[in-house]
């Protein structure tokens, strides 16, 4: 429990630094916080509302009352985040909520399938390349799997882009948000190269991930066990061994995932998806501060508990972690 | 002392192949990095490479294929894109090796206070890496350069490319830091350590006589491992928007720039991909199998 405490005070800590550093950006790299706000060219009627609608988005002066201002300013803006009102963008004439309702759907399936995909690659070449160390299949899967790792997602796009969505009708050149449930056809249509995209590459580190784990696993003692009382080649390998090698897995997704959001800014990008990470970067390009602030907020959030989750969840499932973790 | 894995005690199993660090795919991926960096270096006195940003006059069709003329074709302005992968190559090789000395030097510095004092200082440096690695590194650095761009209106010396190379710097620190700190510890515990500490030799004599030359083997493979993937940062960071100033250009921004026209002019998306690719393949190569040779775990950045 005391562990459990440390961990999730350590990355609370870490979440509100890196969010501050966040506000600081906006604000340093800005000559008017306050019109930026507003949208840049707009008369002064317009820069007073949104002075009184946002009274902590502002330019801090002098030297000894910079830090205090900031903090204050901070504090606000958690305090207004914490009621729901998580501020409005006057570029895109749409509050961030709404923002987030309607773009975010797309990234969230985007990561998921490319977590998907990712697994689908991996889990059987992981396993295979593991039992049948060193045989030819193994080689050019390793050898196949190190050239995708080396492949920039850029480049994977750019194939993807040429060789499949512009020769293959089924594939749109801009996908449009359809959930799951309501089409799932066009939905998989939307979803499919951008996800790809990213699932490839994930599949490729996954996959040498777990052949080196399993690989471990299968010179264990409980594996010769088994096999000793007879259970079956493939129970053996898909039950026993694998579900002991699934904890790396776990640790490796959620270490991947701010990889992942990386990779997904581009990714929408580049299949124009109409997401959370396309946004961030033309708020980015027209410094929308509380668009910014927000969106950067979710998704080191995201990260954070991820990896508190998959901490504890690695605890749980492992009482010797549990042990040394807390020794260290 | 050095970390020679190569000599295999009794107990070790003798690997099947013997573990050289030249084999033929470092070989071809060396040739092709000294190769591609002499191309670069040299581009301005090479006959066969146009300068980059000259339209050639030669052409009526502006968008030619590849051929004997353009070996990679020239792009919708009539640049020819072999000499713009050239010049590419130039800067993406700069950035991204400039990058990653700061990187090495400033993550490795403070990797080895965080490993060697332990302690509170440890601790301290940790939380500063925990704050760093929370970050997606994409979003940090367009963040990064996307406020830098606002003070560079004041700052004559810092263009884009400055703020790239700020960025990647950046984002490098972290992870080879924690490499070098894992490293440390784990160094510090051996027993030439102790011997050393028993025959008096201070601190400093430790770290730099005993521990720092250990860590030599898996910094360079770091810093291979470590350039592919800041090319592949700077192909991103490119690909939104958040590259070098024009008219010089990387691979990230020829391929970024060039994409729109891909089903009329291939080309000049597909040769900047695959030299990107087969650097970022070769960069890994080498890393990994210098990795191997000293059997360097985490070498992974």
């Amino acid at each position: 429990m005391r562990y459990a405490l440390t961990r999730i005070a350590r990355f609370v800590f870490v979440f509100v630094i890196v969010t501050f550093l966040v506000m600081l950006a906006t604000r340093i790299g800005s000559k008017d916080p306050v019109r930026d706000l507003a949208g840049g060219q707009v008369g002064p009627e317009v820069i007073a509302k949104v002075e009184a609608d946002f009274p902590y988005v502002r330019a801090c002066e002098g030297t000894i009352t910079y830090a205090p201002c900031m903090v204050s300013q901070y504090a606000r803006w958690v305090g207004d985040v914490f009621t729901g009102n998580m501020g409005y963008s006057y570029a895109q004439n749409q509050s961030v909520v709404d923002m987030f309702k309607q773009r975010g759907p797309s990234t969230f399936w985007l990561g998921v399938w490319a977590i998907v995909i990712g697994l689908i690659g991996a889990v059987p070449i992981g396993v295979y390349s593991a039992y049948k160390r060193d045989s030819p299949l193994d080689r050019v899967l390793s050898l196949g799997s190190f050239a995708v790792l080396s492949t920039p997602q850029l480049v994977i796009a750019v194939f993807l882009l040429y060789a499949v969505a512009n020769r293959v009708a089924f594939f749109p050149n801009i996908p449009d948000y359809v959930a799951p449930w309501s089409n799932p056809v066009e939905h998989f249509r939307n979803f499919f190269l951008p996800a790809l995209t990213l699932g490839i590459g994930l599949g490729a580190v996954w996959s040498r991930l777990l052949r080196a784990d399993m690989i471990l696993t299968l010179q264990s003692d409980f594996i010769n066990l088994a096999r000793a009382k007879g259970v079956s080649p493939n129970r053996v390998l898909w039950v026993h061994a694998l579900r002991s090698s699934v904890l790396s897995l776990i640790t490796s997704v959620a270490l991947q995932l701010s990889g992942l959001i990386s990779g997904a800014v581009v990714a929408e990008q580049f299949f124009q998806v109409g997401g959370i990470g396309g946004r961030l970067v033309i708020a980015v390009q027209q410094n929308d501060i509380l668009v910014i602030q927000a969106i950067t907020a979710a998704v080191v959030a995201a990260v954070v508990v991820v990896n508190v989750g998959v901490d504890l969840l690695y605890a749980v499932v492992d009482p010797r972690i549990r042990q040394a973790r807390a020794l260290a | 002392m050095t970390a020679a894995s190569g000599a295999a005690g009794p107990t070790v199993r003798t690997p099947k192949r013997p573990n050289r660090f030249l084999t033929g795919g470092s070989v071809l991926s060396l040739t092709w990095l000294i190769g591609l960096t002499l191309l670069a270096f040299f581009a301005d006195y090479l006959p066969f490479i146009r300068y980059a940003t000259a339209r050639t006059k030669s052409v009526t069709n502006y968008k030619a294929g590849p051929g004997l003329d353009f070996w990679f074709g020239s792009d919708r302005l009539g640049r020819d894109v072999f000499a713009r992968c050239i010049y590419g190559a130039q800067i993406s090789l700069r950035v991204a090796v400039a990058s990653i000395i700061v990187g090495i030097v400033v993550g490795g510095a403070l990797g080895l206070i965080a490993g060697y004092v332990k302690g509170r200082t440890d601790a301290t440096i940790n939380v500063l890496f925990d704050v760093l690695l929370s970050f997606p590194a994409l979003i940090l650095a367009v963040l990064v350069v996307g406020r830098l761009d606002v003070l560079a209106a004041d700052v004559p010396w810092l263009t884009r490319t400055w703020s790239v190379t700020i960025v990647l710097s950046l984002l490098s620190i972290a992870p080879i830091a924690r490499i070098v700190r894992a490293q440390t510890l784990s160094l510090s515990e051996r027993e030439f350590v102790l011997a050393a500490r028993s025959l008096g030799a201070g601190r400093m004599r430790i770290l730099f006589k005993e521990i720092l030359p250990n860590l030599v083997p898996a910094m360079v493979s770091v810093a291979f491992t470590g350039v592919a993937v800041l090319m592949v940062a700077e192909g991103g960071l490119a690909f939104l928007g958040y590259s070098v100033e024009s008219p010089s250009s990387s691979w990230g921004k020829l391929i970024a720039e060039n994409r729109e026209k891909i089903d009329v002019a291939w080309w000049a998306t597909i040769f900047p991909s695959l030299m990107l690719f087969i650097t970022v393949l070769a960069f890994n190569v080498v890393g990994d199998r210098f990795a191997r040779r000293f059997d360097i775990r985490e070498a992974a950045l």
